[in-house]
């Protein structure tokens, strides 16, 4: 043996010594003196190493950010139980059974005075009789994008109705391009509520009852079906709706994607191609677009519960700059606060504008009484009328029916 | 010297009893006692509902689908890689060149992980268009692209999925048949030549398959025990960041969603996880029983 | 009968044989092709078998990527499946030992314990486990991430049934010795057993490299990652970094075929000789 690797060997060996002799540096959790932080992983450049400088520029703690890959939502669900869980995390939520169960701390006095600025679509789920659990960082929202030079070859229109869309998507279906890619389920992920709302229903009402216990419903929902049987979608494309990928590789005309995909597009298109929201149905119906905010939540099992508060409302109440940089120089976001927003110029013109728009006029946010359990049924319903081709009747009232159990469940609750 | 010999017992089985009490014992009974309470979003839960899940868990047609798939699952799986492992070890056996280069090739997807696999299953053999490698095969023979795990109608999904635990897994069940063949005896066979049984099928059916019993009964179980446990695959290629579809979800896979994501209903899942497991044992007992278990070669 | 069908028979298996064993190669072909190519290949409309350009700076990119530890993962990962691999062996040898040759009245029952745990899915008693490693303060420590998974009732059956199986005349002739059991054990028992330590040992090092949830929870802090959990993060909320996902996961394969194709011969003796039926 050379005495090269044999350096080597010894090198490896205290490497491997020093890392079984220290733990990995950190105790468990919030045990030690510092803030622990998590946010999920953005698919965005420069967004971790920003969110790692906000936490550096706190001067009254130590703040230590933790990056997570993985399914996020399960890893906060897990350590929220624990000790060893974060002190402030970012959470698609709360959830109404992490407010109920005490998980999570009221953060109403955070936003005493400004509650205002907050764009009311997004923070209105994350209030629970009254209090506010969590302060939305940015607002996410999801549209069409259109290949404007392929419309204009097929002589089709911008769709504005859910009739035109399918009318469309079929036009458009042409030898190995497909008319609409709405993900490679047939839609029923990503979609979600939004066709009920442009069927001009909702998921919950006001007074915590099933919003889409009509027959608009099935008759909305069943059209998604037509889009499937007309072979029509694009299905099992390399990437997900998430990614314009199969948009910008011309497998489809029209893609279903987050507004984060909008400089990707633009760069890659040019003019050629525009935006709208998901178009509405039927009388009562109008355009639809989901929208979402992650929020800046505090664990009920922090042990430095005052100074984390004093985090959140710093960065994300107080320092408004941070929050601009962080909602538009690395992704594409709105900000959460409507001030921002309207200032902010990379939003004012073209497709970016519109997106802006729609998510004002016509954007519609998950209610916080529609649990993951609710979710999950209602999926499952809308997989098996797009892709099973069952009956739309049928599998709307089993959902209203297993909703209604659930919203009883979560409001006989305190 | 019985005192003495307990001692030594225990020395030697101690570590790892206790270890397993604490780190399998404690949550298992854990879970089992969280069945028993509504447990959302908490390990600690205070509201006793008596079989309130258990109840709740076996109206859920979700839940009893979940089993229905295991059941559909078991069916393909369990002879096809049965079928499958025992004609790649009676080949492997009987060649004569580069016997250690074919058991090599047929073992090293041991070696990948269910994560590796699903990704190249998903994105680069049987994705829904025309560069995949599956479509690109049917083109030749002009085919259309099929959308292989979007539909369920035909449920292609199936193929993806047995095709990708019959690789992960072929090789590993082949070598414990290589193992079973090494046994026999060869005098077995001369005598069949003697008595003139042509080689093949009769050979086969009356001396290998007989000889090979003790190994196809532990494959049978190892088999249906893991079809039970059978999360990987599934999750990572059907699932994305929304959840999963209604279809192909088995048991395992529904317990994640209701009790691990952001669902939490601990006491709902562990219902389930302890039905299941009582499914399992009934399961493997009857199998274990009615194959004969523990009967080894030549007893039987 | 002529030798003629027997020659035909004979050529068929082996050009089957060799069909079978290409199919079973595509995949790890398709994985390094993908990891050496664009990302508009590997999504690219067409099929092809090569990429059109082949990117050995993918390799250079995930190591060098500064926001991903990759290396550090590679050794965590290494680090943490020899151990897993090490402990395991010793825990559930002895108690396998000690459940096949050392007559005790409750043995049995201790046996049904151990091997019942078997039908039980690790993912049921998951958050339990969980929340218990974590009350240990275990968290984000190499302890927590090895200590829970070393007892394996798998390996400690696998153990029990070899051991039954091994003759009894050596371990007779070292008790006249005056050797105890510990010192039979070590002495005589182990240096015997090679085959299966190799396979046993094989299998639970696979186990342990390829395990994603456990470390994803446990190991919270990014110095603590596994190879699998950087794996998962190169699919981040909006995009999967395509070609890194694949190279990375090429790389994180070499170690297990490696450790696969040398320890080979070992597995297939010691399945031979174990009682796994």
């Amino acid at each position: 043996m050379g005495s090269v690797s044999r350096r080597g060997l010894l090198a490896a060996g205290a490497g491997l010594l020093a890392a079984c002799g220290s733990n990995t540096g950190r105790g468990g959790g919030s045990s030690g003196s510092g803030l622990v932080q998590w946010y999920h992983q953005y698919g965005e450049a420069g967004t971790e190493q920003a969110v790692r400088r906000y936490a550096a520029a706190f001067t009254k703690a130590r703040v230590s950010v933790q990056w997570r890959p993985g399914n996020y939502d399960q890893q906060t669900a897990a350590a929220l139980l624990t000790d060893s869980g974060p002190d402030v995390f970012e959470v698609d939520g709360p959830t109404l059974d992490q407010i109920q169960g005490g998980q999570v701390l009221d953060l109403s006095a955070l936003v005493e005075g400004v509650k205002g600025d907050f764009n009311p679509a997004v923070l209105g789920p994350k209030t629970y009789r009254g209090r506010v659990y969590g302060i939305p960082q940015v607002i996410d929202t999801q549209m069409l994008y259109y290949r404007k030079s392929l419309l204009r070859e097929a002589g089709v229109e911008p769709p504005v109705s859910l009739d035109a869309l399918l009318d469309a998507a079929r036009a458009l279906t042409r030898g190995t391009v497909k008319g609409l890619f709405l993900g490679n389920d047939g839609g029923a992920g990503v979609l979600g509520g939004t066709p009920l709302y442009a069927a001009g229903l909702r998921l919950v009402t006001e007074d915590g009852g099933v919003g889409f216990d009509e027959p608009a419903a099935a008759r909305t929902l069943g059209k998604l079906h037509r889009l499937y049987a007309d072979k029509s979608l694009l299905l099992g494309a390399p990437s997900d709706w998430a990614d314009p990928s199969a948009f910008l590789q011309g497998l489809t005309a029209m893609q279903w994607s987050g507004l984060w995909a909008l400089p990707r597009v633009r760069e890659e298109l040019g003019d050629d191609f525009g935006v709208l929201p998901f178009p509405g149905d039927g009388v009562g119906g109008r355009p639809s677009v989901p929208v979402g905010a992650y929020g800046a939540a505090v664990s009920a099992r922090s042990r430095h519960k005052e100074v984390a508060k004093e985090y959140v409302k710093w960065l994300w109440v107080e320092r408004t700059d941070l929050q601009q940089d962080f909602a538009l120089d690395y992704g594409f976001h709105i900000p959460a606060r409507v001030s921002l927003a309207r200032r902010a110029r990379r939003l004012r013109t073209g497709p970016a504008a519109d997106a802006v728009r729609f998510a004002t006029e016509h954007g519609h946010a998950q209610p916080l009484l529609w649990t993951p359990a609710a979710q999950t049924a209602y999926q499952d319903a809308l997989s098996r009328i797009i892709q099973g081709g069952a009956s739309p009747e049928r599998e709307v009232r089993g959902v209203v029916r297993k909703v209604s159990e659930e919203l009883a469940r979560v409001t006989r609750k305190r | 010297m019985r005192r003495t010999r307990a001692l030594w017992f225990w020395v030697f089985v101690g570590p790892f009893a206790l270890g397993l009490a604490l780190f399998t014992y404690v949550p298992l009974l854990w879970s089992v006692a969280l069945g028993f309470f509504d447990a959302h979003n908490t390990v600690t839960p205070t509201h006793f509902v008596g079989l309130g899940n258990y109840a709740a868990v076996l109206r859920d047609d979700a839940f009893v689908g979940s089993l229905e798939t295991f059941v559909v699952f078991t069916a393909f799986i369990v002879p096809a890689t049965y079928v499958f492992s025992l004609s790649l070890a009676l080949m492997v056996n009987r060649v004569r060149r580069a016997r250690a280069f074919f058991r090599s090739v047929f073992f090293l997807p041991a070696a990948c992980s269910y994560v590796v696999a699903a990704l190249i299953w998903k994105m680069s053999i049987f994705n829904g268009v025309r560069s995949g490698l599956a479509n690109t095969v049917l083109g030749w023979f002009g085919g259309e692209p099929v959308a292989w795990l979007a539909g369920t109608d035909p449920p292609w999904y199936w193929l993806v999925v047995v095709t990708v635990r019959l690789w992960l897994q072929a090789g590993f069940y082949m070598i414990l048949f290589l193992a079973g063949l090494q046994r026999i005896d060869p005098v077995l066979y001369e005598a069949a030549a003697v008595d003139g049984a042509r080689p093949g099928w009769t050979v086969l059916r009356h001396i290998t398959l007989p000889q090979l019993r003790a190994t196809s009964v532990a494959v049978v179980l190892l088999l249906v025990v893991n079809a039970f446990q059978a999360f990987d695959e599934f999750y990572n290629l059907l699932s994305d960041a929304r959840g999963y579809p209604p279809y192909a979800r088995p048991p395992l896979v529904y317990l994640y969603y209701t009790a691990l994501g952001q669902g939490q209903n601990l006491g709902l899942g562990s219902a389930g996880a302890v039905i299941l497991a009582l499914v399992v044992a009934v399961v493997t007992v009857a199998q274990a029983r009615w194959l004969g278990l523990g009967r080894r070669e030549g007893d039987g | 009968m002529g030798d003629g069908p027997v020659r035909v028979g004979r050529a068929l298996r082996l050009v089957l044989l060799i069909a079978l064993a290409l199919l079973f190669l595509i995949p790890f072909w398709l994985l390094v092709r993908n990891g050496l190519a664009a990302d508009r290949d590997i999504t690219s409309a067409e099929w092809s078998l090569l990429p059109r350009q082949v990117r050995w700076s993918n390799v250079r990119e995930v190591f060098g990527d500064s926001s991903v530890p990759f290396a550090r993962s590679l050794l965590n990962s290494a680090l943490i499946a020899v151990a897993t691999t090490l402990g395991t062996l010793l825990l559930a040898s002895l108690a396998g030992y000690g459940l096949a040759r050392i007559p005790y009245r409750h043995a049995n029952k201790v046996f049904y314990g151990i091997l019942g745990t078997l039908l039980v899915p690790a993912a049921v008693t998951f958050v339990p486990s969980f929340v218990l490693v974590s009350s240990l303060g275990w968290v984000s420590t190499l302890r927590g991430l090895i200590v829970p998974t070393l007892f394996s009732a798998f390996a400690c059956f696998v153990f029990r049934q070899y051991f039954l199986g091994f003759p009894r005349e050596l371990e007779d002739a070292a008790q006249i010795d005056g050797l105890g059991y510990w010192r039979t054990y070590w002495l005589v028992v182990v240096p015997n057993a090679r085959p299966v330590f190799a396979a046993v040992g094989t299998i639970v090092f696979l186990g342990a490299w390829n395990s994603f949830l456990w470390p994803l929870v446990i190991g919270q802090d990014q110095s603590a990652w596994t190879v699998q959990v950087v794996l998962s993060s190169y699919t981040t909320a909006q995009v999967v970094r395509l070609h890194e996902l694949f190279v990375a996961a090429a790389v994180s394969i070499l170690p297990l075929l490696l450790v696969f194709l040398c320890f080979q011969r070992w597995i297939v003796a010691g399945v031979e000789r174990s009682g796994i039926d």
